[in-house]
């Protein structure tokens, strides 16, 4: 009946209290760090350091001059990660992104062909306006995100971990871009929504960024300390209800679900498992980060937007009603509590 | 799998009471585990089995606060499920002391319901208590620990836990200590109490009020109807009521001749506008004469329904008062009102009218049993159609006395047999007249009282001049050559008449009749 939760007792030279509590305090330096450069955005901030301990990606989407890609700027530089930007754009192609071989010439003249890597060799990936590229560069990266791997001339080439991708979108300019495929946005763990920053903040962002000169952010956390916090969130333990929970919320969004009117109405494809799983892995960070050792029903209602809301797509009438996931989700998620 | 064998599975060789008895129990119990094999789902809810497994020492105090939880949601439910059927027994009180005149053993039998229905609950909710890990899910979600407590329930059996358990454990157990479970989980009173108590003065009251007393409800029901508005309303009613009850049992029981002059007077009364009566009573005398004269010349049947009271030497005027009364019920079908009348007569014309209605009945029935042969021969003998032009219609195979109606071309329309049906049937139970009563009644008496009854003649319609029109389906024609007054439609080979014409040449027979009554 228990599954093997728990017994792994250590991870790495500490116990795991510590580890927890040390996993605790340096996202909580991360969060202060980022804070120095980004106003407000808690949410996003928050998801993308439960993201990062997860080991999922994160798609930005908002409009511009929301500080994205300023954000992946700072959390690069406030984990001390190999970071790379790549502005991607209509003529870019796989080549550009994972890499390709060329004619290298040796000391003594003789020349072969060689891996020339591409900028998604490195630990934090920025794919700025990620739907500018033509779906094929675009699926270069699916085989990186899902495998850390890619592969050229039939060899295969692991990436370093920790692997973590950013990619950006603005949902306003439609002209002249390419709606990611279904399989490209399973592979992000949360695709958070920017939104416009309030009054305060937009007081804050103007009192930093026209007086004085720009913060400086400092590394509190390398990639070796992310990878060994992300065995020790594959720790925490779920009770059996709140794992049915995440089991009825996916089958849910299933429009093949005939329980649920809503599902069979407006959706036309449903949550994929990666959507448990991320449920379920993003409930366990947001659960250390939060000071507990168990994943709630809170964790899963607070992350169900974020892990979801990419990974339905709605039919023709969804869009006629004007319906969003967003509120679909919503409605959902309220019927399976009400029951 | 028979019985039989399965005992020589468990018990081979023997089949004794107890290899049955050890059988069963192995049946019941494979049966059982296979009940209570979980599922992924029973796992989420973790019934009450979960609780039997051991569990760590260091959650005993846990489980302790548990059961506490556990038993105050458990007193809730009882007093909610007791107090709600405690208020559905006293409403029951309510009733009963308010309609029932004897109340002991209707008390004995609510009292019994009280007992058995505790009972149910108790049972009910015991069986549906609460398991240790859905009352951590309750205190969880009371005390807002964020699963915490049913986190730590759940992996409560690991002795001795490590790592993020054991971490998960002491965070659940230092929560617990900061929320004081019992605040959360009061035994409270349940919000229907104070309907209950309502209700319990107002059974106290109403028996109390019983005690010399008799129903309250009956009374004012009785109240109510002494009261002048109800009279006044219900009065009118009741008294036509009682007028009609005793018409009914004037009939029933008093002397026939009695009998036909109240219905009379009664009729009179009660239809004074009614013109056809009082002509039927004009001319009734002479009428009824007739009647009785060709009585014996008449139909067979007809003759012999009179025949027991001619027998019996009924006088002259039971039947003048027979044919009156019968004509005062024009208004039934022909062929009921002449079963019905044929009854009547048959009661009136009694040994002076002592002999019981039951016998009067079996003799009517008696006679019309020995007629139908000889009506249906006759009838039979009469369904002959004149001429090919129509098939013989259900209107006039069962006519008595219908020997006129033969002449007059019965292969018309279905109206028109309809008509003759009603005409003749009328006649025959109305005044027990034959055909030859009909051309008499046409010669000497060419008012009749009943609007239906007026001859339609159509003697010369027979004559007439038909279109030979090929049966085609969907067309209709309507004859424009040689057809006056009438007017046949022929669809499909089936003639409508014209039902407009048909009217008018009613409407002007029946001046003509009116006119011939008055002078």
């Amino acid at each position: 009946m228990t599954r093997s939760v728990g017994t792994e007792g250590q991870t790495g030279g500490q116990p795991l209290g510590q580890q927890t509590e040390f996993l605790a305090e340096k996202m909580a330096e991360v969060r202060r760090e980022i804070s120095k450069a980004i106003v407000g955005q808690v949410e996003v901030v928050d998801g993308v350091l439960i993201a990062l301990l997860a080991g999922g990606h994160v798609l930005l989407e908002g409009a511009p001059g929301l500080g994205k890609t300023m954000l992946v700027r700072t959390l690069a530089q406030a984990v001390a990660l190999k970071y790379s930007r790549i502005q991607f754009t209509p003529d870019l192609m796989p080549a550009d992104v994972i890499g390709t071989s060329v004619v290298q010439e040796n000391g003594d003249g003789r020349k072969s062909l060689g891996f020339q890597p591409g900028p998604i060799f490195t630990n934090l990936l920025l794919a700025d306006e990620i739907n500018r590229a033509t779906p094929k560069t675009q699926s270069a990266l699916l085989e990186a995100m899902q495998e850390k791997q890619v592969t050229v001339a039939h060899t295969s080439h692991q990436l370093e971990e920790p692997f973590f991708v950013m990619a950006t979108q603005n949902p306003l300019e439609m002209e002249g871009t390419y709606p990611l495929p279904e399989a490209q946005l399973d592979r992000f763990l949360f695709k958070l929504r920017v939104p416009y920053p309030g009054r305060e903040d937009l007081h804050d962002i103007l009192d930093r960024t026209t007086q004085g000169s720009p913060a400086t952010v400092s590394p509190v956390v390398n990639g070796t300390q992310i990878l060994e916090m992300r065995k020790v969130v594959r720790t925490v333990p779920v009770a059996p209800h709140v794992q049915e929970y995440v089991v009825k919320l996916t089958l849910a969004t299933h429009p093949e679900n005939r329980e649920n009117l809503l599902a069979s109405k407006y959706i036309r494809y449903g949550s994929s498992p990666r959507g448990a799983q991320t449920l379920i892995l993003g409930g366990k960070v947001r659960a250390l980060l939060d000071g507990r050792y168990n994943v709630s029903m809170e964790d899963i209602r607070a992350l169900m937007l974020p892990a979801l809301r990419h990974r339905i797509i709605l039919n023709f009438e969804a869009q006629a009603d004007g319906r969003t996931p967003d509120d679909l989700l919503e409605e959902i998620a309220g019927k399976i509590c009400a029951k | 799998m028979l019985l039989r064998e399965k005992i020589n599975l468990v018990v081979p060789g023997k089949f004794s009471g107890r290899a049955c008895f050890s059988a069963l129990r192995a049946f019941w119990r494979r049966a059982s585990d296979k009940i209570r094999t979980p599922s992924r789902k029973d796992q989420a809810s973790l019934p009450r089995g979960f609780d039997q497994n051991t569990c760590s020492p260091e959650l005993h105090g846990l489980i302790a606060t548990l059961k506490t939880v556990r038993q105050r949601i458990l007193a809730n439910t009882l007093l909610r499920g007791w107090t709600k059927w405690s208020v559905w027994l006293l409403v029951g009180l309510v009733a009963v002391g308010a309609i029932s005149a004897k109340l002991a053993g209707i008390l004995l039998f609510i009292g019994i319901l009280a007992a058995v229905g505790a009972a149910a609950i108790l049972v009910w909710t015991w069986r549906n208590r609460l398991s240790n890990y859905q009352s951590a899910r309750r205190l969880d979600s009371a005390a807002g620990l964020q699963d915490r407590i049913s986190t730590a329930v759940y992996l409560g059996r690991l002795a001795h836990p490590e790592g993020m358990v054991r971490e998960q454990r002491r965070d659940a157990l230092a929560h617990l200590a900061k929320v004081d479970p019992r605040g959360f989980f009061p035994v409270r009173l349940p919000g229907n109490v104070r309907r209950a108590s309502v209700l319990v003065l107002v059974v106290a009251g109403l028996f109390a009020y019983r005690i010399h007393h008799k129903p309250p409800l009956v009374s004012l029901l009785q109240t109510t109807a002494r009261s002048q508005l109800v009279q006044s309303i219900f009065s009118p009613i009741v008294h036509a009521m009682e007028k009609d009850l005793q018409r009914t049992i004037a009939l029933v029981t008093k002397k026939p001749d009695a009998a036909g002059e109240e219905i009379q007077r009664g009729d009179a009364a009660s239809s004074s506008d009614d013109l056809w009566n009082a002509s039927d009573d004009k001319g009734a005398g002479a009428e009824d004469k007739k009647d009785s004269a060709d009585a014996g010349l008449g139909d067979q049947p007809q003759d012999e329904l009179q025949a027991p009271g001619d027998q019996e030497g009924a006088p002259y005027g039971e039947a003048r008062q027979q044919d009156s009364y019968s004509q005062s019920q024009e208004g039934k079908s022909g062929s009921d009102s002449a079963d019905s009348k044929s009854q009547q007569q048959s009661e009136q014309q009694g040994p002076e009218g002592r002999q019981s209605l039951g016998q009067s009945l079996m003799q009517a029935l008696k006679n019309m049993m020995s007629n139908s042969p000889n009506q249906q021969s006759n009838n039979r003998a009469r369904q002959q159609p004149p001429n090919g032009q129509g098939t013989p219609q259900s209107g006039n195979s069962h006519q008595p006395g219908a020997t006129e109606s033969d002449k007059r071309g019965e292969s018309r329309g279905s109206s028109d047999a309809k008509q003759k049906a009603t005409q003749t049937a009328s006649e025959g139970a109305g005044s027990q007249q034959g055909s030859k009563e009909l051309r008499k009644d046409q010669e000497t008496h060419p008012v009749n009282a009943v609007p239906d009854r007026v001859a339609l003649e159509a003697s010369g319609f027979k004559e007439q001049t038909r279109m030979k029109i090929a049966p085609e389906t969907g067309v209709a024609q309507l004859g424009v050559r040689e057809v006056s007054p009438q007017q046949d439609a022929v669809i499909n080979g089936a003639e409508q008449e014209n039902i407009l014409a048909r009217y008018r040449f009613y409407v002007q027979r029946y001046f003509e009749h009116a006119d011939n009554g008055k002078h």
